[in-house]
């Protein structure tokens, strides 16, 4: 590791000539180094004074050139415009190679020329002597500092830092390369103290140490943290007590963490004309009521054929509301309500409201276990299941109703333990989420909106509001529809949708039916949320809607913080540069990056995503503890609080967010990180790929060799179904222990009921390649068995196969469908499928569809 | 003169920060304004010359009184400058010097070869002597092959560098009466390219610049204009006249419009470009 030249520039006397220097320069190496091509001495004259910026430049130019191949030593006089007859003297630049003379060598080089020193007290070495690795005070400080510097800088729990160190016996006025490096190997786990780091014994470098080592210089311009940093580190380690633990150490001053802590707000912007005291927040009902108020007549909610308006919206809750009264809910009270994506479900969402109370949304297609559990832990009045039984009651008597800080639902989401958590959100915080971005997405009463998600998923919570509390129209899309991209995007284009809200995952699904289609839908604004983007995958789409007709925007939310947090347009250029950027905070939310003691990471530094302001929920349901942990005081505001994600971020200059992943997600093998999203990243980068998914597994016991890294594709339209090319080229760009050890070709990526990656529904891991031309026969039910065993990966398949039997699922079943359109049968529609699943009743249905 | 529209290189940047070149025939004329365009664009010299006379050649050549002036004015600019007498038809010359630039600034970046010589010439090529053809393909194409064999070696050990053969419209078309300047450009032309691929894997480029009639500026003292139209018998009081005439611009070209040609292909500006041809000639040899 030495460098691989080092410089020494000094002033030698005015009476010094470039003869005696020349003379004094062949003497002396003509003694060292007998045999070998003398130094020449090299005079430049520099067209300036000695102390203008030109001759500063000059003498910066001439240290850091390097000295030729095969040459010890360059010494280069110096003489400036001013120099003749004043009392200033030329200077002397000494330049060595790192492998040929050390820092000190050059000093002694310098003595001898400038006179102080007779060439023969000096002794010429070949060879490396033997280290002394035992550092004084002052460098094991200096090394302890910059470890704990760059630890913080990166988020790395060791740091290796490279330590100049002297020979051990070094004979005075010795020449040669006589010094090394130690490795100041620090460790700066939880735990560790001040004394402990200190005491590290530095080692000799090992073969191989050369990467992943931080070098100990005294130039700050070489060093990967700020100087001001270290100074500031070093400082606190000669301050504090030794039993201080390292995590109590601090590079960023007050003013900085400051700085940082406010990076990422994004102060409320007070409406124009009106004084920046702001109006009290609304309730959801007042704020519908306040749009029914206004137009009525205005559509409100299209369901199938059926359109209501604001007004009969509004009837029809105010009725749903009364037989709530009814069956006994008060204000306050929990009410669940398990509905299908139905005019009702929004209707009696809204009537729960009107009648004060909460709603705990329960989703038909979860498994009647976990719905009967999630309604009784969370002690719900009631469950609404059939709108039926609550209309036809007398009006409820007229009450006031709580304020907007007010919880207004109850969505579950899952938690590490499995036990579903449910997250309470007041009235006051989805009608500021509209409110914030009301103006910049332009919303209004010209608007569609489409209700695709879940209930329980809170995605749906920005579709329905987001619609209903800007006059605009929403429509439900059944679920038949939202698991079919082609007929969710001949609804796009029948109902003209204007305003989409899709997981990445769906959408991209989408984008694909978009590509198929001949008519395209005209949304103005596609909202992309609910889980990371990878914004490569967008540019097919924007080749189709340019982003000056229909604005995409990526936004990272949290079930806690109210859907949304950030926003961040994405354009062709996020998609060509594949930005990990989410946006800044939305107006009145604010997003920390903070390191485990809660302090404010340096900038740009990885840590943990804290969100704040108008979005951050009430808590947990019954679940104090668990609130307390999660939800925490806000530093700068002592009124409010912040939620601590479990996210990875950094924050840029700007106070835009990157979304880095789940902390969980990380796994970490003797000090090397492997990123899924890394991987996924270069997976996504393969033309042959549109879709990619990554697993990481058996890393939890830190063996190496117990990881495995499995990587699932969807082929590119027209690319191959091999996934050798993809593996091929993912190697040549990966670390090695980060190339996954099978890449599995998928017809699509198995979602969950909310539209996001499921992980689980992955299959094993294997090679499966479609079956090599098998041979194409004419007859429909002969079609539809290649196909289905293709799709299905199964040798052979018979009348009474059951689609579902043999590991069939959604995604197979759009694929099957696909395959049969372009191979001349009817399309197979996925209720078909589930209608008829085995293959004999399939296909004739098929024929008589024909 | 002018240099283009390049500003001169603030604080320690410039185009050819931290570079080195080696330029022959750099005691005046196009070589001379190359050093300058280089100088101010931060690089560091070593210029070389023939600084005295040509036995054959019946004009003078450069003198060292001119590669001082030469090295001065690129000190002035800013740069660390060496200069060297030397023919390039004496290889071991241009090995020393290219040793030379190499122990003092480390590395060799850039060669341009600039050095040629347009006469004699003026007869047809039954009139040339054998000494005549001889000392034409000796320096103007020989000359830049020497360099290249004292430099290229080096930077293709380095692994980077830029060569950029100074070649002439007459090494894209003929010229009545100049048989032996118009082949040995032709050739430089040729050599240019077969180094070219010769380097490409080492990532050293090799291109050659075409003048056309470049205007013989004072404070360049260039002289090629006037000896060609001596050999062409042009009167040399009205030959500018005489060359705009044939020019699709309507002027001369420029001994920094050249540079800037030169400037580029030597800058990282180029970094794909290999083994070609930029010709600076007005539009010559469009027609």
């Amino acid at each position: 590791m030495p460098p691989a030249h080092h410089a020494l520039t000094v002033r030698l006397p005015p009476a010094a000539t470039g003869t005696a220097l020349a003379a004094a320069l062949t003497a002396a190496a003509e003694l060292w180094w007998p045999g070998e091509r003398l130094p020449r001495l090299w005079t430049e004259t520099v067209a300036a004074p000695a102390g203008s910026d030109a001759a500063a430049r000059r003498r910066e130019a001439e240290a850091r050139r390097p000295v030729a191949p095969g040459h010890r030593l360059r010494a280069v006089l110096l003489r400036y415009a001013d120099g003749a007859g004043a009392d200033l003297g030329p200077d002397l630049v000494l330049t060595a190679d790192g492998a040929a003379l050390d820092a000190r060598s050059l000093r002694t080089v310098a003595r001898v020329l400038r006179g102080e020193l007779p060439p023969d007290a000096v002794t010429p070495h070949d060879g490396p002597l033997p280290l002394s690795p035992r550092l004084d005070g002052e460098t094991r400080l200096h090394a302890s500092a910059l470890a704990v510097t760059v630890g913080r800088h990166t988020g790395a729990a060791w740091v290796r830092v490279a330590v100049p160190v002297p020979a051990r016996d070094r004979p005075p006025y010795a020449l040669g390369a006589l010094d090394g490096y130690a490795v100041f190997a620090a460790d700066l786990s939880p735990g560790r103290t001040v004394a402990d780091l200190l005491a590290t014994e530095p080692l000799t470098p090992a073969e191989g140490d050369e990467g992943g080592v931080v070098t100990l210089s005294d130039d700050p311009d070489t060093m990967s943290v700020p100087d001001r940093h270290v100074g500031r580190v070093r400082q606190q380690l000669l301050d504090l007590p030794p039993n201080t633990p390292l995590s109590a150490l601090d590079p960023l001053s007050a003013s900085e963490s400051v700085e940082q802590l406010t990076l990422g707000v994004t102060p409320k912007a007070p409406a124009p004309g009106v004084t920046p005291k702001a109006p009290a927040p609304l309730r959801i009902d007042e704020a519908f009521a306040a749009q029914a108020a206004a137009r009525p007549d205005a559509p409100a909610l299209t369901a199938g054929p059926t359109t209501l308006s604001y007004a009969e919206l509004d009837t029809r809750a105010e009725e749903l509301a009364d037989g709530l009264y009814a069956h006994g809910v008060r204000p306050g009270d929990l009410v669940g309500l398990c509905l299908p994506r139905s005019a009702d479900l929004v209707a009696a969402m809204l009537g729960i409201l009107k009648a004060d109370a909460v709603h705990v949304p329960l989703d038909p297609e979860h498994p009647a276990d976990r719905r009967e559990r999630i309604a009784r832990d969370a002690g719900v009045r009631l469950t609404v299941e059939d709108p039926a039984v609550l209309t036809g009651h007398p009006p409820r008597p007229a009450a006031e109703r709580q304020g907007a800080g007010a919880p207004a639902y109850v969505i579950h989401t899952s938690g590490s333990t499995g036990r579903p958590k449910g997250v309470l959100v007041p009235h006051a915080n989805v009608t500021a989420l509209v409110d914030a971005v009301r103006d910049d997405f332009g919303l209004c009463p010209d608007d569609t909106w489409t209700c695709f998600h879940s209930a329980a998923f809170d995605f749906s919570v920005w579709e329905i509001w987001g619609a209903l509390l800007t006059g605009g129209r929403l429509v439900v899309v059944d679920h038949w529809t939202t698991r079919s991209p082609r007929d969710f995007h001949a609804l796009l284009v029948r109902e003209r949708v204007s305003v989409l809200s899709q997981t990445p995952s769906a959408f991209t699904q989408l984008a694909a039916a978009d590509r198929a289609a001949h008519v395209a839908p005209a949304p103005r604004l596609v909202v992309l949320g609910g889980e990371p983007l990878d914004a490569r995958t967008l540019l097919d789409w924007f080749d189709r809607h340019p982003e000056d007709r229909c604005r995409l925007v990526n936004m990272y939310g949290i079930t806690e913080t109210t859907v949304h947090v950030t926003a961040a347009t994405v354009t062709r250029r996020e998609a060509l540069t594949g930005s990990r950027s989410v946006g800044r905070a939305l107006p009145g939310w604010s997003v920390r990056v903070l390191d485990p003691h809660g302090r404010p990471v340096p900038p740009g530094a990885p840590g943990e995503i804290h969100v704040g302001g108008a979005g951050v929920a009430l808590g947990y349901l019954n679940r104090p503890a668990l609130t307390a942990e999660r939800f925490v005081p806000d530093v700068l505001d002592p009124a409010g609080r912040l939620y601590r994600s479990g996210d990875l971020g950094r924050l840029l200059a700007d106070g835009s967010l990157e979304h880095l992943g789940r902390i969980d997600d990380q796994v970490k093998v003797r000090g090397f990180r492997i990123e899924p999203g890394e991987i996924r990243h270069v997976l996504l980068e393969d033309p042959a790929v549109s879709a990619a998914a990554v697993t990481v597994t058996g890393g939890e016991g830190g063996d190496a060799a117990a990881v495995r890294i499995d990587a699932y594709v969807v082929p590119a339209p027209g690319a191959g179904e091999d996934p050798g090319p993809v593996r091929e080229r993912a190697a040549r760009l990966l670390p090695p222990h980060m190339v996954p050890a099978t890449v599995t070709v998928l017809p699509a990526l198995p979602l969950t009921a909310n539209g996001k990656l499921d992980p689980a529904r992955l299959p094993t891991p294997g090679t499966r390649r479609a079956p090599a031309a098998a041979p194409r026969a004419t007859a429909p039910a002969t079609v539809l068995a290649g196909i289905w065993q293709e799709v299905l990966g199964v040798e052979a398949v018979g009348p009474d196969d059951d689609f579902w039997d043999l590991g069939g699922n959604s995604l197979y079943a759009i694929r099957i469908g696909t395959l049969a359109r372009e191979r001349g049968l009817p399309g197979v529609p996925l209720r078909q499928l589930y209608l008829t699943p085995t293959l004999g009743a399939l296909s004739e249905a098929l024929a008589q569809e024909a | 003169m002018t240099v283009g529209s390049a500003a001169p290189a603030a604080g320690g940047g410039g185009r050819l920060a931290g570079r080195t070149a080696l330029i022959t025939g750099a005691a005046r004329g196009l070589g001379r304004a190359c050093a300058l365009a280089f100088a101010r664009e931060g690089a560091d010299l070593l210029l070389l010359d023939v600084a005295g006379e040509l036995p054959g050649v019946p004009y003078p050549l450069g003198s060292s009184s001119q590669l001082a002036h030469t090295g001065r004015l690129c000190r002035e600019a800013g740069s660390a400058v060496l200069t060297r007498q030397a023919d390039v038809r004496d290889l071991a010359a241009l090995e020393s010097a290219a040793e030379a630039a190499e122990e003092r600034f480390g590395r060799i970046d850039v060669l341009v070869n600039n050095a040629g010589i347009a006469a004699p010439s003026g007869r047809p090529a039954h009139e040339i002597t054998e000494a005549e053809w001889q000392l034409m393909i000796d320096v103007d194409l020989g000359g830049a092959w020497r360099a290249i064999r004292a430099v290229g070696g080096r930077m293709a050990a380095q692994g980077s560098g830029s060569i950029v053969n100074i070649a002439s419209t007459a090494g894209l078309v003929g010229y009545r009466h100049f048989a032996g300047y118009v082949a040995a450009k032709h050739g430089l032309v040729g050599l240019t390219k077969a180094v070219a691929l010769d380097y490409a894997p080492r990532k050293v480029r090799v291109n050659a610049v075409c003048p056309g009639s470049v205007r013989d500026d004072e404070a360049m003292e260039g002289r090629m204009l006037a000896e060609i139209a001596r050999s062409l018998e042009v009167p040399v009081a009205g030959h500018e006249t005489a060359f705009v005439r044939d020019q699709p611009m309507n002027a001369l070209v420029e001994p920094g419009d050249v540079a800037d040609a030169v400037l580029w292909l030597a800058s990282d500006e180029s970094r794909q470009v290999t083994g070609s041809v930029v010709t600076v000639d007005g539009g010559f040899t469009a027609r």
